[in-house]
């Protein structure tokens, strides 16, 4: 039962790293309803960013952070301007593997850069652990789950307050009416992406952070994980990221957790446990557990 | 293909539809006899969309049902309801721009063919010889309604009316028993009004079809409607020939009342019923020949 | 001679299939017979101009050829259909797999370590290879209940599960697939006549291995392509297109739009599974790894340079997506511009993702019909420089 409460946990602060990820995916599907399969190595990128900062110009932590999502938004701005609008009007499926061809680039280049060290990112937490009501948690994680709680509240209250916020959920809901009335949707879709690519660098990192080893050229495909976050919530819900990336980081780790149980299920199931999940879930409700039915139109 | 006679009846009864609170259709009852040219009119947001929608098993209604010869057609799927003989024409012309107007024709076979990914993909005989078979029955259809010379072009080079026939010759590819015309002479002239009104008299009396039309423009209606039911707000307002639907108080209410609402004005055709044009003839006795002769196009 | 010219007025009548088997549809059926017989001709020619190279290119031919069946596939489900998939990759591994678990025997019974016996069912290999085919369908058939209900990018995205459920099974699956270390594929022996490394002369031509397996690919490919066609031009493809365009316009005209998505799932799974047998037999020896994400990444590389939809487009995209990196590889001695393998620098293999990468980008920006709307352009390039006199003249100068 301690086991249990502890993966749990576990569970719940990979979660919401997951959910800083998912929620990015949703804010750009919302916005432009593309699905931004460039996401994982944005994050990369981002991450090596900080990384290098941090060693190579022995900037501090925080400051490198900073810039580590700043260069992040910069290269999600750019592939909106540059890129996802040039194509407006086209399919979605067209743009969506457009951003494919993104990520093979940047996927590539970080790769190359990153070869076969394992980076880290100079965070202050380094392998420490804390003690809470029993449970040995990495201070890492703490800051993990206090930094995403603190960004989701803010983004929330952001999303449901602001005029931009508002403006958002309509373009969502009618993009050609929203764009009467006057609401600019090249700036939505911009400010999207910058969003998503921002949270995808503060995802990066503490998915780099203790227990992880660090930043390797794998880091990148971890952010796939959050596919099936997104696509469980419901690919336009923003609540159903959260949710969706709190079930996926849960059950990844109880997975991992009771391995020695679920041996018939292979060595590494926990890695295609999201991926599982999602099917399952999909089965029941093809738009996701909050998504939006679409409502057929003639 | 048969004659009236052995086309069934599509009885409509207590359709009632929902969207998120928003009563779209309420209780709506109507009937469509064999063979006959039915109208369903009303102003803008009335429900006619909706109802084709529900006929042709795009939207599921929460109550309600709708009989096509004894069998029901709610909760079939749309496939399922074209396989019945229903056809539908969309307000939104809904062709593939790219296809000639043979293939889209072609597509309306498709319930009618068997080919499929073996017979197609090894080209065996009896496709072949089914695909040639289906392509003489279009060709026939096309020039039933004058548009045999189109059939090689791509259907999105052709003018607006000529788009409008050619989806309502892919319906007719179908061999429904029944055709539904979503607004067929929507943003037509005169001319091409009179050459779709000429066509929809011809199915009926040609090939014996009965018609759904739901349209806007009032002349159309009572020159060929041989029933109309009315729709306001999701209720039916009134049903019975053209004529009497046209006096009735309560239909000329709901066209003059919105008819000063601005925003819905513009699409509707509206003063024709508001102000009635002379009708030489009873509604019931065939009034092919008036419509033209006593109504204005709208510009 | 008169029956040809009845056949040719009937189909005039018809007017044939879309995309014309009339007098212009022939000239391009000329054209194709043109194409796959030179095809043919290059293991021989290879063989009188560069005797040393030709092994290599042989197999970069085959990889091509598997490449395209499985991109034909690919193609047909995103441009045809308009469904996303990113597991193509995994009904490749299917194909693959089943192959060689099929033909080859049981063996290692007689070691003590359990972890080397690998099943097998010793089937003849021609049955192996529909087997494999049918499996990978049956494969794409179970997964309908999310493929047919799932629209485009929902898809997509559901799909990629598949390819990591895919890794885990066959790092796991021992005894199926050899796990980490893979497991040898038996070649292809049709009616005793054998894909292997036999040696085969004809009136005097030698054939290695991959000269043989060239032809299997090839005949394939061939036989894939026509397929595509028949289908796309034929009522299924048509219903597929419609419901592309507008599932409800679909489903009103009769078509069952949930079975036909499933449909095309399934046959697109069964284009990945014959590319999938054809690569397992040019690799000789197949590991889990070569199945991943990247695998599925260069087939949509491949529809989309070639252009989506366009099986023509398909196969050429196959050509340059798997070519790339082996030419890259093979000259990158002589390329200033790359680095050793190895050397961490930018190397033939990562040169190859960034050209491929950025034809996918600016192809999709810049000319959405691929390779294949390029092509039609060349033609009338070509007749305008024809119409003025001067240009043209100074193009036969030259």
């Amino acid at each position: 039962m301690k086991d249990f409460v502890q993966f749990v946990f576990n569970g719940l602060s990979l979660g919401s790293i997951y959910a800083l990820l998912a929620l990015g995916f949703v804010v750009i599907f919302k916005a432009t309803e593309v699905v931004n399969f460039a996401h994982g190595s944005i994050l990369a990128l981002g991450a090596y960013a900080i990384s290098r900062f941090s060693f190579n110009s022995h900037i501090e932590f925080y400051l490198a952070v900073l810039l580590g999502v700043a260069i992040a938004a910069l290269l999600a701005f750019v592939i909106e301007r540059g890129l996802v609008r040039t194509m407006a009007g086209r399919s979605v499926i067209a743009v969506s593997i457009m951003t494919i061809g993104v990520d093979l680039i940047v996927r590539t280049e970080t790769t190359r850069r990153i070869g076969v060290d394992v980076l880290t990112l100079g965070d202050p937490w380094r392998d420490g652990i804390v003690h809470v009501a029993g449970l040995t948690v990495p201070t890492a994680r703490v800051w993990a789950i206090v930094t995403a709680l603190v960004i989701l509240a803010a983004f929330f209250a952001w999303f449901k307050f602001s005029s931009f916020g508002v403006a958002m959920r309509a373009s969502a809901e009618d993009s050609e009416t929203a764009s009467l009335m006057g609401i600019r949707m090249g700036r939505i879709s911009a400010v999207a992406w910058v969003l998503a690519g921002a949270l995808a660098a503060v995802a990066g990192v503490f998915l780099t952070a203790f227990p992880s080893a660090g930043l390797d050229a794998s880091t990148g495909d971890v952010a796939l994980r959050a596919f099936p976050a997104a696509i469980l919530g419901g690919l336009d819900s923003t609540g159903g990221a959260v949710v969706g990336g709190l079930i996926i980081g849960v059950a990844e780790v109880l997975t991992a957790g009771y391995q020695s149980d679920l041996t018939v299920l292979g060595r590494g199931f926990d890695q295609v446990m999201p991926y599982v999940v999602m099917v399952a879930v999909l089965l029941v409700r093809p738009t996701g557990l909050f998504g939006t039915r679409e409502a057929t139109r003639v | 293909m048969s004659g009236a006679a052995s086309h069934p009846t599509l009885a409509v009864s207590g359709i009632t539809v929902r969207f998120a609170g928003l009563t779209a259709l309420d209780d709506v009852s109507f009937e469509v006899e064999p063979g006959t040219v039915h109208a369903l009119i009303g102003p803008n947001g009335a429900g006619k969309s909706t109802m084709f929608n529900v006929l042709s098993g795009v939207y599921r209604p929460v109550a309600g049902s709708v009989s096509f010869g004894g069998v029901e057609l709610v909760g079939l799927p749309p496939h399922a309801i074209a396989g019945l003989g229903v056809a539908r024409t969309f307000q939104n012309i809904a062709l593939f721009p790219a296809a000639t107007v043979e293939e889209n024709l072609m597509l309306g076979r498709h319930h009618l063919t068997r080919a499929g990914f073996i017979g197609a993909g090894l080209r065996l005989p009896f496709a072949i010889r089914e695909d040639r078979r289906h392509r003489a029955r279009v060709t026939e259809i096309a020039e039933f309604l004058g548009i045999g010379g189109l059939l090689q072009l791509p259907a999105g080079d052709l003018s607006y009316g000529d788009q409008k026939r050619v989806e309502m010759a892919r319906a007719l590819c179908v061999e429904p028993a029944i055709l539904l015309l979503d607004e067929p002479v929507a943003g037509m002239d005169a001319a091409e009004t009179g050459q779709v009104a000429t066509a929809i008299r011809d199915i009926r009396e040609g090939l014996g079809i009965s018609i759904l039309l739901v349209e806007h423009d009032m002349g159309l209606v009572m020159g060929i409607a041989d029933r109309v039911t009315v729709l306001d707000f999701g209720r039916r307002i009134a049903d019975g020939a053209p004529a009497r639907v046209r006096s009735d108080p309560e239909v000329i209410r709901a066209y003059l009342g919105t008819g000063h609402n601005g925003a819905a004005a513009p699409a509707a055709t509206p003063p024709s019923a508001s102000s009635p044009p002379p009708v030489p003839s009873p509604a019931d006795a065939s009034p092919a020949w008036a419509w033209n002769e006593n109504e204005e196009p709208p510009s | 001679m008169s029956e040809v010219a009845v056949s040719s007025l009937e189909s005039a009548a018809g007017a044939a299939v879309a995309g014309g088997r009339g007098r212009s549809g022939r000239r391009t059926l000329v054209a194709r017979v043109g194409v796959v017989v030179l095809v043919a001709l290059v293991p021989l020619a290879l063989g009188t101009i560069d005797t040393e190279g030709q092994d290599f290119w042989l197999q970069a031919g085959v990889f091509a050829f598997a490449a395209m069946i499985a991109a034909l596939g690919l193609t047909l489900l995103v441009g045809g259909a308009g469904q996303l998939s990113l597991a193509h990759s995994f009904f490749v591994a299917i194909g693959a797999y089943a192959y060689t678990y099929l033909s080859s025997a049981t063996r290692g019974t007689g070691t003590t370590i359990a972890s080397s016996i690998q099943g097998g069912f010793g089937l003849p290999t021609p049955v192996a290879m529909v087997g494999a085919v049918l499996i990978a369908g049956l494969a794409g058939l179970l997964f309908s209940p999310i493929s047919s209900r799932l629209r485009g990018i929902y898809l997509g995205v559901a799909s990629l599960g598949l390819v990591f459920v895919g890794l885990h099974v066959a790092f796991n699956a021992q005894k199926v697939s050899g796990g980490f270390n893979g497991r040898d594929v038996p070649d292809f022996n049709l009616l005793g006549f054998a894909f292997d490394t036999s040696p085969l002369s004809v009136l005097g031509v030698g054939f290695t291995r991959n000269s043989k397996l060239w032809y299997l690919g090839l005949a394939c490919v061939v036989l894939a392509y026509v397929y595509y066609v028949n289908v796309l031009e034929g009522r299924p493809g048509r219903a597929l297109r419609c419901l592309r365009d507008s599932e409800v316009a679909a489903s009103v005209l009769g078509v069952n739009v949930v079975r036909y998505k499933a449909y095309a799932f399934t046959l697109s799974s069964m284009y990945a599974g014959l590319g999938g047998v054809i690569l397992a037999l040019a690799y000789h020896h197949i590991v889990p790894d070569t199945f991943g994400l990247g695998l599925t990444v260069s087939f949509l590389a491949m529809i989309v340079i070639g252009g989506l939809g366009s099986p023509g487009g398909a196969l050429v995209g196959a050509l340059f997506v798997t070519a790339l990196p082996l030419l890259l590889a093979k000259y990158s001695d002589s390329l200033p511009f790359l680095a050793p393998t190895g050397s961490g620098g930018v190397t033939a293999a990562v040169a190859a993702q960034f050209i491929y990468g950025a034809a996918v980008i600016l192809l999709l920006v810049f000319e959405p019909g691929g390779v294949a709307a390029l092509a039609r352009r060349v033609p009338r390039l070509a007749s305008r420089l024809r119409r003025s006199p001067h240009s043209s003249t100074q193009k036969e100068a030259a």
